[in-house]
């Protein structure tokens, strides 16, 4: 008798962690799915700032076609979630390269267009980076969760493994170096 | 000398000399009627004794004697804080910003206490004053005293009914825009069952709360406060690194428990003071400077908050 209720114990506590193990799993996909959601407005948005550059800067013409190029290929599908990061990455360089030149251009700057597009960007911005420390908040999450008893029993079985997290890009790390921007 | 200081010499501490005038006047006052309260009290205990029964009209006359003294008292009273509301406490609220205005028999609103969704237990008493409303730049606000507080009716061995007035809230209540639509809602509050329990008790506050508890990376910030939300990424959106070291500092200034909450479109921030704040004292001096002082930086807090949430940069839109 003793044993059955020991046995049932162990087998109800083997379910419960085996669901909090899924479900922390869930969340991690669920906030990446969190991210995605903010590239694509992003990716929206860089058609329209193509245009509007476009108008004022004819010079920059090798830039936009760049950041135009990242956006097929990001929009394009059937990328890991990895890939996705990077191209991210690099489209985030690519208009912090835009922002920077726009300062050649005041009649642009001062256009209306522009500043909204500017905001509309800022603001999506500051979502993707929520949006990224979300994800790693899930993930950290789910990795106290398959690296701590008794989650630790049961994750190599279910074939769990340590999720990374989302570092900020090298190159948003840096302070902005002033003198950079004039060379050229 | 400070600009509180300066404003303290210049323009409060002439009016002063009116409303201890006025002070003394309800000091006596009330000096009489407790007279005449022991001397009612000592006939009584002398009727009692002798059981002579003429000495009944006395203590009518003195009962009624005491009662209007009551009311000639309450009426004192009220234009002693009319007066020092008007001539020291709209004082220092101009001292602060003289664009703003002041309020002293006005509240917050009811329903800007229900939309805040901080304190969710019912009350069964509103009670509220000195109200300030301003613009400063482009953000509007207000911001005023609030006590809410419901009735606790119990039932002793002897059933008894026992009735106790418990408070919810007391402090100052202040809310601003914040110049972002927010799809959920936002709670920030003080972290009381982990500082008690520890680990515990964040299991215990993933069960409690309003919304799903949110950890966010300031390990100073997850110390002092507990982060509720319906929406995760909303959350970290509004916390910002730099907004959640803000809240961390405006507690650290006042030194008290401070709720926040956004909703809609505004921020909502609660400070717990346990006192009647911006009152006169009939008993001492009306005010010094150090008590001016304090409500100084009180009245200031609308200040702190607005510019340390950074809510006039504008690079956020409403659309």
């Amino acid at each position: 008798m003793i044993l059955l209720i020991v046995l049932a114990a162990i087998a109800l506590i083997a379910i419960m962690v085996y669901n909090g193990l899924i479900r922390k799993k869930n969340e991690v996909d669920n906030a990446f799915g969190g991210i995605d959601v903010q590239l694509k407005k992003r990716y929206d948005l860089i058609p329209n700032l193509v245009a509007t550059v476009q108008q004022y800067a004819s010079h920059e013409k090798e830039l936009l076609e760049k950041i135009t190029q990242l956006r097929a290929k990001a929009i394009g599908g059937n990328l890991s979630n990895d890939e996705k990061v990077d191209l991210d990455n690099q489209i985030s360089g690519a208009l912090r390269s835009i922002m920077v030149s726009v300062e050649n251009y005041p009649d642009l700057k001062a256009s209306e267009n522009f500043l909204n597009l500017q905001r509309s960007l800022n603001e999506v911005e500051s979502q993707i980076s929520a949006a990224r420390r979300a994800y790693n908040a899930a993930v950290t999450d789910f990795n106290n969760g398959i690296e701590t008893f008794p989650g630790n029993l049961m994750a190599g079985m279910m074939g769990l493994t340590r999720k990374q997290v989302f570092e900020i890009p090298e190159a948003e790390r840096q302070n902005v170096n002033v003198k950079d921007l004039f060379k050229s | 000398m400070s600009d509180i200081q300066r404003i303290y010499h210049e323009n409060i501490e002439p009016k002063l000399e009116s409303l201890n005038v006025r002070r003394k006047a309800l000091q006596n006052h009330y000096f009489i009627a407790i007279l005449g309260i022991v001397g009612t009290i000592l006939l009584i205990v002398i009727l009692a004794n002798s059981g002579v029964g003429i000495l009944l009209l006395p203590v009518i006359g003195l009962v009624v004697f005491v009662v209007i003294r009551f009311i000639k008292i309450s009426r004192l009273s009220k234009e002693y804080r009319a007066d020092f509301k008007a001539n020291v406490v709209a004082e220092i609220v101009k001292a602060v910003n003289p664009s703003w205005t002041y309020e002293p028999d006005n509240m917050i609103g009811q329903e800007v206490y229900w939309q805040s969704d901080l304190f969710r237990t019912k009350y069964d008493r509103y009670k509220g004053d000195d109200l300030v409303k301003g613009v400063i730049e482009k953000t509007d606000f207000e911001c005023s005293e609030l006590h809410t507080e419901y009735k606790e009716v119990t039932y002793d061995s002897k059933g008894r009914r026992r009735e106790r007035w418990v408070t919810i809230f007391r402090g100052l209540f202040f809310h601003a825009d914040f110049n972002k639509e927010f799809m959920g809602r936002t709670y920030v509050s003080p972290d009381v069952a982990e500082k008690m329990f520890g680990k515990f008790g964040q299991k215990f506050q993933k069960f409690t709360g309003p919304a799903p508890l949110v950890k966010l990376e300031n390990v100073e910030f997850e110390k002092e406060f507990v982060v509720h939300a319906t929406d995760q990424i909303e959350a970290r959106y509004i916390l910002t690194p730099t907004i959640m070291e803000a809240i961390l500092r405006i507690k650290q200034q006042y030194n008290t428990q401070v709720h926040f909450s956004f909703v809609g479109s505004r921020v909502y921030c609660a400070l717990s003071i346990n006192r009647n704040l911006f009152e006169p004292k009939i008993f001492g001096q009306v005010v010094n400077l150090s008590e001016i002082e304090n409500m100084y930086s009180l009245f200031k807090v609308n200040e702190v908050i607005i510019h340390e949430l950074n809510l006039n940069t504008r690079i956020w839109t409403k659309e």
